[in-house]
């Protein structure tokens, strides 16, 4: 096999990317002059070494604890808990949230073998139970159905602590059109619905 | 190609692609199938909340025979189930269920089985919070009944003996071979030992016209001990039933302090 061949098949493995992709990203790279793709390389050299769980969070960072555990602007007293590290980042993406995070590694799936002892949730409580201050627990799940079991049981576990838990709201997209959403979110939507003079 | 319309429950989904997903679907028409949804994952799919696990709906589906991948085409929404979410017991029941028509159900038509599952959902959905693993047992065995592997109980599984519901003494149980035996035929070692209570009890299972059994946390324990055992020696070969062990050993709950354990259903 050659090298090209090589990367075409490395390539291929990544999400979202076929045979014929993977092949004009090899020729475009070979395109490039070869320090492009020397830079390349070395990203991804150092984010495979870098790049770690927090030991506090579970969010992938490069120092540890992570940036947003060490803040100290960020209240400790809110806990947001999310199913992997890129939902940190959409969270973080938002801009509103100023607390901290507890990824649990994956939701609650029966069907394909996780359950609870396969998430973070002996360090949750942990930090929720050690005096760190915690108050809210907001759970933001997926509102898919396992993500809704997994808040379940994220409720269920935590009544214990006498912490407050929450739950994320669902409803309808900003920028979204009432004609095009389904059944289920316009019901959520509108048993979520809120008085006005609350609204920010 | 064909554009069936069928009633369907999702079974499984997972992501193809950055857009689209791929369902597993218990279906009335067609037995279990499986479908690429096309767009699923885009943020005004025409699929919407419905191709969530365990929701049920009129499934369109594009369908060659030849193929083993066919394509959804509309997935109109009946029942989300989302009550199902607010209780991890009944999930778990749920997913046991679903994880045996995935597993053991065929891709041809078999009707009995799509309603028996539904029925077995609905019934999950609907038991009372002492009574949702004798549900989940009833629904459990009485799925397996139409897919083939009703359990014998009124008669020895070996000579055809009458087993009298009204004795004393404990019924003996081979999980091998799926029935009860009567004293002549039990060898020794004996079989599993059901006392006739949990025979009784066994009984009005397997019977959807009896009323549900109140089961205590043991006895519920020893029922879900005895049909897990009889799932894992029967479709063993189908490969890790991993819903069937979260849902047997209750993963979802603590373990009391060093409870005494019956042993199989006794």
């Amino acid at each position: 096999m050659s090298a090209i061949d090589d990367l075409v098949t490395e390539l291929a493995q990544l999400p979202g990317i076929g045979r014929k992709t993977a092949q004009r990203l090899t020729f475009y790279l070979l395109k490039q002059p070869a320090e492009t793709a020397g830079r390349l390389a070395e990203a991804i050299r150092q984010v495979r070494e870098r790049v770690t769980s927090c030991s506090a969070c579970g969010t992938l960072t490069d120092v540890d604890p992570c940036a947003i555990c060490t803040d100290p602007r960020r209240d400790a007293a809110l806990l947001c808990v999310v199913e992997e590290a890129s939902d940190v980042a959409a969270i973080e993406r938002a801009g509103r949230f100023r607390g901290r995070y507890h990824v649990l590694g994956g939701r609650l799936s029966p069907l394909e073998g996780v359950g609870p002892e396969a998430l973070h949730v002996d360090h949750l409580l942990a930090r929720v139970a050690n005096g760190d201050g915690v108050r809210e627990v907001i759970i933001a799940t997926n509102p898919s159905m396992e993500g809704e079991v997994t808040a379940t049981y994220l409720q269920q576990t935590l009544k214990p602590t006498g912490v407050r838990v929450t739950r994320i709201a669902r409803g309808l997209p900003v920028g979204g059109d009432l004609e095009y959403a389904d059944g289920v979110t316009i019901a959520q939507a509108l048993l979520a619905r809120r008085d006005m003079s609350e609204a920010d | 190609m064909a554009l069936v319309t069928t009633s369907a429950v999702v079974l499984q989904t997972y992501r193809y692609s950055e857009t689209s997903k791929v369902v597993r679907l218990a279906t009335r028409e067609l037995g279990v199938q499986s479908a690429i949804a096309k767009g699923a994952l885009r943020p005004k799919s025409r699929f919407g909340a419905g191709l969530e696990l365990l929701s049920e709906g009129s499934a369109q589906l594009y369908f060659r025979e030849a193929r083993e991948l066919h394509t959804l085409g509309a997935f109109d929404l009946a029942n989300l189930r989302r009550d199902l979410a607010a209780d991890v017991g009944r999930f778990a029941g749920a997913t046991v269920l679903a994880e045996i028509m995935l597993k053991m159900a065929p891709p041809a038509p078999l009707p009995a089985a799509y309603d028996a599952f539904t029925a077995a959902l609905d019934a999950l959905a609907g038991a009372s919070p002492d009574a949702i693993d004798a549900a989940g047992v009833r629904g459990i065995w009485l799925l397996l009944g139409v897919l083939g592997f009703e359990p014998s109980l009124g008669t020895c599984v070996r000579d055809g003996t009458a087993i009298d519901p009204d004795g004393t003494d404990p019924v003996s149980f081979s999980v091998a071979e799926g029935g009860v035996a009567c004293p002549s035929c039990a060898p020794a070692p004996p079989l599993a030992r059901l006392p006739r209570q949990a025979y009784r009890d066994l009984l009005a299972l397997n019977d959807a016209a009896a009323g549900l059994p109140r089961l205590d946390a043991p006895h519920a324990a020893a029922h879900r001990r005895l049909v897990a055992r009889f799932v894992r020696h029967h479709f063993g070969e189908a490969g890790p039933l991993s819903a069937l062990d979260f849902w047997e050993r209750r993963a979802w709950v603590s373990p009391p302090p060093s409870t005494p354990v019956p042993s199989a259903a006794s």
